[in-house]
This record gives C-alpha cells, sequence and structure tokens, in this order.
C-alpha cells in the first residue's frame, strides 16, 4: 500500500480537524481531571455521529470497510485535541479481534454495535507493568474467567472485554461480557481515560485462540492498537509543537520574542524532528497492515512517537515559564495524556523488548 | 567522632522524637490550614530547640554556627515529611535580605524574631507578567507621594502570599533610564490597603502561588532597602542567597533507593526489571550523577568553612537534578505499568513518582529556568558573549513593548 495520502484521506484529516476543533476545548477538559469516571461525551458522540467507529471494519460486518490509516488519521487529530475518550482505540482493537479470532455467532452478536459505538469495547492483557504477561493474572477455566485485570483504560464504561488469560497450561485470549463484572474506577493522573480495575468472578467468557495462536493474535491486536495510539500521540506532540511555536513568536523577554533566543528556537525545531520521524513511522505503519513486518512497523510507530509526545509536553511547558504550570492554561492536560498513552499499548520498555526481538529473528 | 558526627547524632534524635508530632503520618487528610498551623508550631518547636536559624548571626535569635550544621541538619530533616516549606521561601531568602539590608535594627530583629517561630512568614515579590527570566523588565512602579512612596501594579508566582505577613519587593521607581537601573527594593507590609493576593492553581493541582495586585499601596521611605535606582543589585543578591539555600541531588524528588526498590519489585517482560539492562543504565547514570552533585555540595560547604568561596560549579544542581529527576519519574511510570495509573494528588513528591512528575516541570522553571542558569554559566562563569540584547542601554520607557 501506498504511503502518500491521496485525496480522500486528505479530506478525512481536515474534516476531523474540523469537527474537532469546533467541539472540543480544554475548557470542558479540565472538569474531567477532577472527576473519577467522567470521560468527554461529546467527543464519543462525534465519533458515532461521524462514523469514525466503523471507518476501519469491513463492510460485511457494518463497517466502512475503511482501515488502519483512515483511522490513524482521524486518532491523529482526536490526539491534537486531546480528545480521546478511549474508546475508539479500544473499541477498535475489540471489534479486530472479534473478526479476525471470532466465529460468525460472536461476529453477529457484537460487531454492529461496535461500529456503532453503541458498543463499547475494552482490552485487558496487562498485568501490571506487562502489557503481555506470560501468566496473566486473570485466569480462565471451563469457560469462565477468574481474578482481577488491573487499570484496565475505558474499563468503567465498557461493555465487552478482550482479555488474556491464563487458561490450563496455556494462555487463552478470551471475549467476556463485562455485564456481570465488579468494576472499581481507579482515581488517576488522567481521569478521562475511565481506568478501572475489572473482577471476574465466574464471569462467563468465551474463547477466541488458545496457546501460542493466542499470544499471537494479542500481540497483533496489541499493535494494531499500538499503531491508531502512536497516531493520537504523534497528533498530540504536533499540537504542542504549534502552541510552543506560537508562544515563542509572541512571549517577550529582553526586549525581543524568546523565540529568537537559540535555546528556545532549537528546543523547538528539535520538536519537529521528533514529530516528523513519528508521523513518517505512523504512516509506514498504518500502510503495513497486514504485511510481515507489521510488528516491526508497529514498534517503530510507537517507539517514536512515545518520545515525541513525552518530549513535547516537556518542552512546552518549560517553553511557557511560570504561565506553563498552571492548572488554566491546560499544557498540563497533554502532559497527562502524554504519559498515559505512553502506557496504556505497552511502554517503551515492552515495544523495545519486541522490537528487538523481531529484529533478531526471534518470536516475541 | 567529629563535632559534626555529635551534631548529626543530637539533630537525628531530636527530629525523631518530634515525627510523631508532626512528622508525615502525623499530617495525612489534614487541611492546607491546619497543615500549616502544625507547621507553625512546628517551627516553634525548632527554634526552641536551637534549630531555627542554625547559621543566622545570635545577635538576630539565631544559632550563629556555620553552614555545615544547617545543611547537616537539614538533610536529615528531610527524611521525615515535616511541614517546613511554608517558611522554605521566608527563612530562604527575603527575611536574611531584611538582616543585611533592612535599616531598623530594632524593627528588623522583632521581624527576624516573629519569623524564625513561624509566627510571620515573608514572601518575594519579583516576578512580573511581562517580567519573569527578564527581571529587569518588570512594571509595577512607585512613585514619591509626601515622605513616602505610592506602589501601583502586579506581581505574579509570588509563593505563599496569600499566608505572607510581609515581602520584599522590586519596583520601578524611574522609568527613563535603562531597565535595570531604574528598580528599587523596598519591604511592604502584606495586609497594607490595596494589597490584592488571588491564588493560581497549578497543574498538579495544588495553589501556593498567587497574583498579587498593588493598588495605591502607600509606604514610608523606611521601608526601602536599597538607595533609589540601586534595587536591581540588592534582587541579585537575593537571587544569590538562593544558590546554596536548596540543594538536593535528587532534583527534591524520590532518592534513587526508591527507584532500585521499584525495579526489584516489579516484572518485566518476564523478569525482575533489575536485571535489565535498561535499568540499570539509568541506576547507574542517575547515581553517577547525583554523586556528583552532592560531591560538590560537600566541597563547597568545606570551603565556605574554610572561609574560601565556593566554585560557581553549585549551580548545576538545580539544572542537572531536576531534569534528570523529570525523566527518572517517568520511567518509573513505564515500570509501575497499568498499576501506575492510581494516583494521589496529596502524595510526597519525595515519595511517590507520579506526584513526582506532574511537579517537576515547575522545579525547572521556578527559581531561575533552565535556559537562564544554562545562559549565567555560559556568560558568567565560561566568559560566552551575551545574546543579542536589543533592550540594552535604552531607557525603559521606550523598549517596544
Ligand atoms: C512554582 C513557582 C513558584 C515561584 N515562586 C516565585 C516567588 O515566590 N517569587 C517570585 O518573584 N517569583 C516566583 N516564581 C517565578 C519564577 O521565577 C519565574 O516563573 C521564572 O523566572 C520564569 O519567568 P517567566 O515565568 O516569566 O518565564 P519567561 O521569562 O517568559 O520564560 C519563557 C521561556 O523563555 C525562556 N527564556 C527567557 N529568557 C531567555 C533568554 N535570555 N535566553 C534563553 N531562554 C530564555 C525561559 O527559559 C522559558 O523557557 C515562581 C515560579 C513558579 C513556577
Amino acid at each position: 500500500m501506498t504511503i502518500l495520502y491521496d485525496e480522500g484521506q486528505q479530506a478525512i484529516a481536515t474534516e476531523s480537524r474540523r469537527v474537532l476543533e469546533a467541539r472540543v476545548d480544554k475548557d470542558a477538559l479540565l472538569p474531567l481531571l477532577e472527576a473519577v469516571g467522567e470521560y468527554h461525551r461529546p467527543f464519543w458522540d462525534t465519533a458515532k455521529e461521524q462514523g469514525w467507529t466503523a471507518l476501519a471494519l469491513p463492510e460485511a460486518e457494518g463497517g466502512l470497510g475503511l482501515g488502519l490509516i483512515e483511522l490513524g488519521l482521524i486518532a491523529h487529530q482526536a490526539g491534537r485535541s486531546i480528545s480521546g475518550a478511549p474508546f475508539l482505540t479500544s473499541g477498535f482493537g475489540a471489534a479486530k479481534a472479534i473478526e479476525l479470532f471470532g466465529s460468525d455467532a460472536q461476529k453477529a452478536r457484537w460487531l454492529p454495535g461496535l461500529a456503532s459505538g453503541e458498543t463499547i469495547g475494552a482490552i485487558a492483557f496487562a498485568a501490571g507493568p506487562d502489557a503481555l504477561p506470560a501468566r496473566p493474572d486473570v485466569t480462565f477455566t471451563d469457560d469462565k474467567l477468574d481474578g482481577t485485570a488491573r487499570g484496565v483504560s475505558g474499563g468503567l464504561a465498557a461493555d465487552v472485554a478482550i482479555v488474556f488469560a491464563n487458561g490450563p497450561g496455556m494462555p487463552v485470549l478470551a471475549l467476556a461480557d463485562l455485564a456481570g463484572t465488579q468494576r472499581s474506577a481507579i482515581p488517576s493522573f488522567d481521569n478521562s481515560r475511565l481506568i478501572a480495575d475489572i473482577g471476574f468472578i465466574g464471569t462467563p467468557a468465551e474463547t477466541l485462540a488458545v496457546g501460542g495462536a493466542a499470544r499471537d493474535a494479542a500481540l497483533h491486536i496489541l499493535a494494531l492498537q499500538a499503531v491508531v495510539t502512536a497516531h493520537e500521540q504523534t497528533g498530540g506532540a504536533e499540537a504542542l509543537m504549534e502552541i510552543a511555536r506560537d508562544y515563542a513568536l509572541t512571549r517577550k523577554a529582553f526586549g525581543q520574542p524568546i523565540g529568537a533566543f537559540q535555546s528556545v528556537k532549537h528546543r523547538i525545531a528539535e520538536l519537529y524532528g521528533l514529530v516528523e520521524l513519528a508521523r513518517a513511522n505512523c504512516i509506514h505503519a498504518a500502510a503495513r497492515e497486514g504485511a510481515a513486518d507489521f510488528i516491526t512497523a508497529a514498534a517503530a510507530a510507537r517507539l517514536s512517537a512515545t518520545e515525541a509526545y513525552d518530549t513535547a509536553a516537556r518542552d512546552c511547558i518549560q517553553i511557557h515559564g511560570g504561565i506553563g504550570v498552571t492548572w488554566e492554561i491546560g499544557l498540563h492536560l497533554h502532559m497527562r495524556r502524554a504519559r498515559s498513552l505512553a502506557i496504556e499499548q505497552g511502554s517503551s520498555l515492552f515495544w523495545e523488548d519486541v522490537l528487538v526481538d523481531q529484529l533478531a529473528g526471534e518470536a516475541a | 567522632m567529629s563535632d559534626l558526627d555529635a551534631y548529626r547524632a543530637k539533630a537525628s534524635a531530636w527530629l525523631q522524637s518530634m515525627a510523631p508530632t508532626f512528622g508525615r503520618d502525623a499530617r495525612k487528610g489534614l487541611s492546607e490550614a491546619d497543615d500549616l498551623a502544625l507547621g507553625r508550631r512546628y517551627q516553634k518547636a525548632k527554634f526552641d530547640a536551637g534549630y531555627a536559624g542554625i547559621n543566622w548571626p545570635t545577635e538576630y535569635g539565631g544559632q550563629g554556627l556555620s553552614h555545615l550544621e544547617k545543611v547537616t541538619f537539614d538533610a536529615e530533616e528531610m527524611k521525615h515529611g515535616f511541614p517546613s516549606f511554608y517558611f522554605g521561601i521566608s527563612l530562604g531568602m527575603p527575611v536574611p535580605v531584611l538582616m543585611q539590608f533592612g535599616s531598623d535594627k530594632e524593627f528588623v530583629k522583632e521581624r527576624v524574631l516573629k519569623a524564625l517561630q513561624g509566627e510571620e512568614i515573608w514572601c518575594q515579590l519579583f516576578s512580573e507578567p511581562s517580567g519573569g527570566s527578564d527581571l529587569a523588565g518588570l512594571r509595577t512602579k512607585a512613585e514619591p507621594e509626601g515622605n513616602g512612596w505610592k506602589i501601583n501594579g502586579q506581581k505574579v508566582w509570588t509563593s505563599w502570599a496569600h499566608y505572607s505577613d510581609y515581602g520584599v519587593i522590586v519596583v520601578r521607581t524611574d522609568p527613563t533610564v535603562a531597565k535595570h537601573k531604574g528598580l528599587t527594593y523596598f519591604w511592604v507590609d502584606m495586609k497594607a490597603p490595596g494589597v490584592t493576593v488571588r491564588p493560581i492553581k497549578l497543574a498538579g493541582g495544588d495553589s501556593h502561588v498567587n497574583e498579587v495586585f498593588f493598588d495605591d499601596v502607600k509606604i514610608t521611605d523606611d521601608h526601602r532597602m536599597s538607595p533609589v535606582g540601586g534595587g536591581f543589585a540588592v534582587a541579585i543578591a537575593t537571587l544569590m542567597i538562593e544558590r546554596y539555600v536548596a540543594t538536593d541531588s535528587a532534583g527534591f524528588g524520590p532518592h534513587l533507593d526508591l527507584f532500585v526498590e521499584l525495579a526489584k519489585d516489579v516484572q518485566l517482560n518476564g523478569r525482575p526489571a533489575i536485571e535489565d539492562g535498561r535499568i540499570r543504565q539509568q541506576i547507574a547514570r542517575n547515581h553517577a550523577m547525583r554523586a556528583g552533585l552532592d560531591s560538590i555540595n560537600v566541597r563547597a560547604r568545606l570551603m565556605m568553612q574554610a572561609g574560601m568561596m565556593p566554585g560557581p560549579e553549585g549551580s548545576l544542581n538545580k539544572l542537572v537534578a531536576v531534569r534528570s529527576r523529570q525523566k527518572l519519574s517517568e520511567l518509573a511510570l513505564d515500570l509501575q505499568g497499568h498499576d501506575g495509573f492510581l494516583f494521589d494528588e496529596h502524595a510526597s513528591q519525595k515519595e511517590d513518582w507520579a506526584s513526582s512528575w506532574i511537579n517537576a516541570p515547575t522545579g525547572r522553571i521556578a527559581g531561575g529556568s533552565d535556559e537562564t542558569l544554562l545562559n549565567t554559566i555560559a556568560e558568567k562563569v565560561l566568559g560566552l558573549p551575551q545574546d543579542h540584547r536589543p533592550d540594552k542601554g535604552i531607557p525603559f520607557n521606550q523598549i517596544p513593548a
């Protein structure tokens, strides 16, 4: 697949940006930080209304038949406006897991709702720091899940979860209706992510994949989500770079705009480098979906996007001086989001290991 | 045992005896007002036990000891999480400056004693919306009135102004001369008519900095602490005092031991994180950096003890330590993974990685930004040329806004 955006794709980027800029602003986002369990509903309504939830799913399953490239373009814009409800990424991941590994009955049951956005999907793979643990905390026996999935993004509102669980002697990728589970909200530094502990107590679940195939499937889903997230991170980093540039043009010290000081100027120029490398890796990774080197491409996108967003958050705040650390100006919204996104789909440490395993020709 | 070791042992024992009443656990769940009240009682207890103003002259109620005892005490004190930060600025800069430059000795003595006992708090009113790094760019003005002055304008980022009784302030008294030549240094009564304090909420959630508005605030000329037009030099003297007051190679974040503990506890891709080369490298590099800063600080103290001036390398502390604290905290969050989402906004920056991370940016800006510190090192220490400064030598009122 080409890595040049065509006209239709560019139109998606422009239109989603226009819509989001009109509907999301920091004053709506700041209060979410102080409430546990609230997310930005206007964003999710927009996502549903605009068809973003259906975008990258096959037409046969109620989707629009577009792909990771288009979804990535929207995630990029969502990142610019810090406007995630976490479900765009995890809902996509959940839907892809069912589409790729589910039975016809499972597809019929879940995909239309996930495509329309009426059903919310979550991914519960991690055990604490481990994004894809050798021995998951949640166990799967006799088609039932037990144990707690900790810190699941979007977990508080999700209807269905894809769970990486510890089956008898081997891992299992399982599908669980969350209706009967016990959920508790986690007060977090990025509260609008709706992070929750999900307690499974004999929760009925169905298998999507078992053994080595379960692990491969989970890694593939994680990589798909990582590519979407990398776009979101790159969008956030790009927005911060522009905010920093604009501020450096207007704020004056010692009789001139601070952007005239080389230390400030170079800091912003370095951000440009990080953002463009991340963007290039994102475009490449989205185009490699289905190719043998997809995991490698996803890892590269994820690593460079995480670096770009964390660094942009640090530097943009620094360039603002005292104003940068105030609650009102809201740059900390980006700083918080940079960190939650850096952790959600496996940290840099995880993706570095995956990447080196791939390059060294070892199975991850 | 050296004298200093004996001093340390005695201080440590006293601090331990105070911890149940004033330490970390005693403060859990207190409102800020109650915590401040506890802080005042703790400061009074320190004074009574001879641990307030350790290196200040005895004629002002200090202990007349050296920097060495002071730093030794501070290092021991830091371990217990006492409510002492309300007095950090007050006793750090304004009150020492008052001792040095205040004209009415009786008045000064009374203020110093009250500040040392936690009864009164002082703030530092330097920064303004248009002048932070560019200290001499400030616009708040004082005009002669009667036998005194009338102040009008706005200050910003004033730490603890909402609890302060007095403040030291730099204002413009002559806009027709070059910017740093038209400044004068005063002290002000924060409760005087016309002073309004408005808190600013910070990114981490707390509000210890403020905007302060001056609206026809009248002061008599005995509030003046510098020659008219000579305020910049006293302001610089104030900032110089800051240099060795605050030193902590952890960048005011968690000690490296806590990172090592975390790395031992956590599994990273199936192995203890402490066995991972990347984690080992960060621990090693952070240790080397912090050890270097500690050694610089100890050497500086020994030099001061011996009556010598410490070298400029002391200015590296904040610059190097806070930046690496920021990145190490990010890494610690990565290591905690999904368990790291749990966040307590009131957790201590010295013990909690998320709290350390969210508050780190302030440390890179307050008390001189990274860039300002690098400029100082480049220009003042290494003799490199100054940046182009179009406002240089131009009368303040002719600099284009
Ligand atoms: C938590 C906190 C507490 C504070 N407490 C106090 C207090 O009690 N009293 C008080 O008076 N002040 C206080 N300050 C103010 C602090 O000293 C200033 O915020 C700081 O000096 C930076 O000034 P500024 O915010 O105006 O940023 P600016 O000066 O606008 O700086 C913006 C950016 O430009 C860069 N820059 C500016 N000049 C140059 C240059 N010449 N070369 C290269 N880069 C440059 C800066 O490094 C920064 O990145 C506090 C600040 C904070 C955040």
